[in-house]
C-alpha cells in the first residue's frame, strides 16, 4: 500500500500541475530551494567525475548543465576544486534528477531545453552550449533580470549547480568553513532537561 | 483485529536522560490500531508537546500523534542540506502556490522548535492590545500572560545571550546599530550552554538547545503520555457533534503504510501548525462556521540581507542570532525587526544574486567575510491554506500593503551593514543588487518590484489559519482554544494567533498552549 499523502520526495515534487507555462514556473522556483534535497545522500561524495555514468540526465542535458558549471563556476581560477573535474557536480544533479517524480522530471528536462535553445533568437541563432564564455555569461545574466519566468528559471538552474558544488566538503577547507564540528570539537551531549519542578 | 504497537524503545515510565520512547512505524506489527485516551494530541511541536505534559502530569491518558519521524539528537548531521530531508517539512521544499517564498516548518518529533534558532520574545503589549480591540481577546493581557511566559521561560532555560554568544557579525551590527543610535539588544534564546556550533537549523544535537524534543515531550513521556511518530491524522472524528477522536495512517519512511490506527477521545487538540491544523479541519468538514479556517495565513516573511565586511566574520561560527534591533518593531515606526543571522555555505549561495561566472565566485570566495541580518515584518494576514482534493495550497503573495514595509526594512537593513563596516550589502533580489553607500540604497530598493520572483524570501513562522475571537462569525476558536462549533476540539498552535506578532512566535505558543491545557484541565 502507498500512502499519498507521504512520498518519500520533496513533497512539492510529487503531483504536479499539468505541464503548463505556470506549472513549470512553480517547479522550477521551488526547486530552487529544495534541490538541496534531492541527493542528500551523494553529500561528499568522492567518485571521480571521469568514472561516472548518468542515470537520469541525457546527452544534452548533461551537456547543458555541465556548460552552466563551468561558466558559472570557474572554481580553479579561485584555488578551489574543479567543479567539473574534481567535484562530481553534474553526477550529484544526475543523482537528484533520478529521484524526481516523472512528471518533476519531466519538466526539468523541459526546462533545461528551453534555456539551451531560448539563445537561438537573442544570441544568433547559438544554442547555449555553443555560445563562448562571454556570450553564455551574458545570457544566464539576461535571463536573471528577465521576466518571471525567465528569473524563476535561471534562479533554479543556478542553485542547481551551486548547491552540488557546494554541498561537497571538498570545497569547504578553502572557504574556511568547518562543516560539522559537535564531534571534531568533543561537544559534550547534554541530554534531556530534568523535569520542572512544581 | 487490533494490535497493540510494540516499540524497540519501550517507554520504562518515569523522565529518561536522554532519547525519547516514542513509537514508530518501524515498530507496527498489525494492519489495525485502537486506542482510547482522553486526550489525543495531533503533532509534536510547540503546542502539542507543552499540551501534552500539561495534561498528562495532571493524570490524562495523553496519545500525541506526530506525521513526522522520530530523529534522536545524536543522529543529527550538521549538514543543512541533509537536515532539509530529514527533519523539514515535504523535505524542505514547501512553497507557496507561486514558488517564491519558501516556508520552513520542522517535520519531525518536536517539530520546529527542534530546527529553530532558538530565538525568544515574549507576544509584544501591542499586539495583545489590537487582539483585545479586534478581537474581543479580552482576557488576553500582558498581565494574564506573563505567569504564562515566566514558566514556559524558566522550563526552557530562557536566557539573554551573553556575551560570549554573541557571534563576531552580531557584534559588528551591535557596534552599527550604536552609532546609528538606534535601539539594539541581545536577543533571548533557549538553549543551556550553548556549544556555539551555529547549526541551529539542523537541530542540536547535543540537546543544548531546549526544543521540544528534549524538554516538555520527555517530561510528557515521564508522566504516561504516549508519542507515536511517522502517524498522520487524516480526519478528526465526531460523535453527536462532539469531537470524538481521529484516524490516522501509520507511513513508512519509503511511503508504505504500516497501519491504520483510530484514536478514541473525547478530547482532541490539533497542534500540527499554522499549515497542517486548518487543512486536517477542512479536509474533517469540521469547526469551519465562520468560514475562517485556512484564512487569514500571515508569516512573517523574512529576507536574508548579506553583506561584506573589511575582515573576516565567518558567518557559520559562533551562536546563530546574537542581537536585535527594535528601533523600528512598532507599526508606528515601521513595524520590523532586523536580527543579525549566520549562515553556512549552502545558504549564502541562495541568499542574494551577486552574478554568474567570477562575481559568483568572489562573493563565494570571500564568504568568510560575510555577515547576515534578517528582516521580520509584520505583514498583514492576507494569506490562505487550502486543500485541493489532493493536495495543499499556500496562496500567500506578500501584499502590496505590506511592500513598502519590506522595502523599508532592506533599507533599515542596508544602512545598519554599512554603519557596521560593510563595504558591500547585497540586495536579496532575482537580480543583481549590491549597494556600496547611502547614497546607493534608495535606487537599489525603490526599484524593487512586487513581482513573483523579484525577492528571495523565506517563512519561518506560519500562522493565523485558525483564529482565536470572541465572535463564533469571524474566528475560529474563543482564547481557550476551544473550537466554536465543535465542542471538545481544540486548537494549540501559531493557528490561534489572530494577527502576525512580528517577532518570532515559539514563546507565545508555549504560553498559549499552557494556558489552554490547563483551562482544559
Amino acid at each position: 500500500m502507498k500512502n499519498n499523502n507521504r512520498a518519500p520526495l520533496p513533497g512539492f515534487l510529487g503531483g504536479l500541475e499539468p505541464l503548463s507555462r505556470r506549472g513549470f514556473l512553480r517547479t522550477s522556483v521551488l526547486a530552487g530551494a529544495a534541490f538541496t534535497t534531492g541527493c542528500s545522500s551523494l553529500f561528499g561524495r568522492r567518485e571521480a567525475p571521469e568514472t561516472l555514468e548518468y542515470h537520469s540526465l541525457n546527452d544534452d542535458e548533461v551537456e547543458v548543465i555541465t556548460r552552466l558549471t563551468e561558466v558559472m563556476i570557474p572554481a580553479d581560477r579561485y584555488g578551489l576544486p574543479s567543479s567539473t573535474d574534481v567535484v562530481p557536480t553534474i553526477k550529484n544533479v544526475d543523482a537528484m534528477a533520478q529521484r524526481m517524480p516523472p512528471q518533476t522530471r519531466e519538466l526539468l528536462g523541459l526546462g533545461i531545453w528551453v534555456f539551451n535553445n531560448r539563445p537561438m533568437v537573442s544570441f544568433k541563432f547559438s544554442r547555449f552550449t555553443g555560445l563562448p564564455d562571454d556570450k553564455a555569461l551574458a545570457y544566464v545574466d539576461a535571463m536573471q533580470e528577465g521576466s518571471f519566468f525567465e528569473r524563476g528559471l535561471m534562479t533554479t538552474l543556478k542553485a542547481l549547480v551551486a548547491l552540488n558544488y557546494w554541498r561537497d566538503e571538498r570545497t569547504w577547507p578553502g572557504l574556511e568553513y568547518h562543516g560539522p564540528v559537535t564531534e571534531l570539537w568533543g561537544v559534550r551531549r547534554l541530554g534531556n532537561a530534568p523535569l520542572p519542578r512544581a | 483485529m487490533s494490535e497493540t504497537i510494540v516499540t524497540k524503545t519501550a517507554n520504562p515510565g518515569g523522565w529518561q536522560a536522554t532519547g525519547l520512547a516514542v513509537h514508530q512505524a518501524s515498530d507496527v506489527v498489525g494492519e489495525r490500531i485502537e486506542i482510547q485516551a482522553d486526550v489525543v494530541i495531533v503533532g509534536s511541536g510547540a503546542g502539542g508537546a507543552v499540551s501534552a505534559y500539561e495534561l498528562a502530569r495532571r493524570g490524562f491518558k495523553v496519545v500525541v500523534l506526530e506525521a513526522g519521524a522520530y530523529v534522536p539528537s545524536k543522529d543529527f548531521t550538521e549538514r543543512f542540506t541533509e537536515s532539509l530531508d530529514t527533519l523539514y517539512q515535504d523535505h524542505g521544499g514547501q512553497t507557496n502556490s507561486s514558488g517564491d517564498l519558501l516556508v520552513l516548518q520542522g517535520a519531525c518529533v518536536g517539530g520546529s522548535t527542534v530546527v529553530n534558532g532558538c530565538v525568544c520574545f515574549r507576544t509584544p503589549d501591542f499586539i495583545l492590545q489590537d487582539w483585545q480591540r479586534d478581537f474581543g481577546l479580552d482576557e488576553l493581557t500582558t498581565a494574564e500572560l506573563t505567569p504564562y511566559f515566566d514558566e514556559v521561560e524558566k522550563n526552557l532555560a530562557v536566557h539573554e545571550n551573553g556575551e560570549h554568544e554573541i557571534p563576531r557579525h552580531g557584534r559588528l551590527i551591535r557596534a552599527g546599530a550604536n552609532r546609528l543610535g538606534w535601539s539594539v539588544k541581545p536577543l533571548q534564546r533557549n538553549i543551556r550552554q550553548c556549544g556555539l556550533t551555529g547549526h541551529c537549523l539542523s537541530g542540536c544535537k547535543t540537546e543544548r538547545k531546549q526544543s521540544m524534543l528534549v524538554t516538555y515531550l520527555p517530561w510528557a513521556a515521564a508522566h504516561g503520555a504516549q508519542i507515536y511518530a511517522d502517524t498522520r491524522v487524516e480526519k478528526i472524528l465526531t460523535e453527536n457533534g462532539k469531537a470524538s477522536g481521529v484516524e490516522a495512517t501509520v507511513t513508512h519512511r519509503d511511503g508504505s503504510v504500516a497501519a491504520r490506527m483510530t484514536v478514541t477521545a473525547p478530547r482532541v487538540i490539533i497542534a500540527a501548525g499554522a499549515v497542517q491544523t486548518p487543512l486536517l479541519l477542512l479536509k474533517s468538514g469540521l469547526g469551519n462556521r465562520s468560514g475562517q479556517v485556512g484564512k487569514n495565513f500571515a508569516c512573517h516573511p523574512s529576507l536574508y540581507v548579506p553583506a561584506r565586511y573589511p575582515e573576516p566574520v565567518y558567518p557559520w561560527r559562533g551562536a546563530m542570532l546574537g542581537v536585535y534591533v527594535d528601533e523600528f518593531m512598532h507599526p508606528d515606526k515601521g513595524g520590523f525587526v532586523l536580527e543579525d543571522g549566520g549562515a553556512g555555505l549552502v545558504e549564502l549561495t541562495m541568499a542574494a544574486e551577486p552574478g554568474t561566472g567570477e562575481p559568483f565566485m568572489d562573493y563565494m570566495a570571500n564568504a568568510k567575510y560575510l555577515g547576515g541580518l534578517v528582516t521580520l515584518i509584520h505583514d498583514h494576514n492576507v494569506g490562505t491554506i487550502e486543500w485541493d482534493g489532493e493536495r495543499k495550497k499556500i496562496n500567500y503573495q506578500l501584499s502590496d500593503v505590506d511592500f513598502p514595509s519590506m522595502q523599508r526594512a532592506l533599507k533599515a537593513a542596508a544602512r545598519l551593514h554599512l554603519a557596521s563596516g560593510a563595504e558591500e550589502v547585497y540586495v536579496p533580489a532575482s537580480d543583481n543588487r549590491v549597494i556600496r553607500s547611502e547614497a546607493d540604497i534608495d535606487e537599489m530598493v525603490d526599484t524593487l518590484e512586487n513581482l513573483p520572483q523579484h525577492l528571495r524570501m523565506v517563512s519561518y513562522h506560519p500562522q493565523g489559519t485558525c483564529r482565536m475571537g470572541a465572535d463564533p462569525d469571524n474566528s475560529v476558536v474563543g482564547s481557550d482554544g476551544q473550537s466554536h462549533d465543535v465542542p471538545g476540539l481544540y486548537v494549540a498552535d501559531a493557528s490561534l494567533l489572530p494577527t502576525s506578532i512580528i517577532v518570532n512566535p515559539q514563546i507565545t505558543v508555549y504560553a498559549l498552549a499552557t494556558r489552554i491545557a490547563r483551562q482544559m484541565a
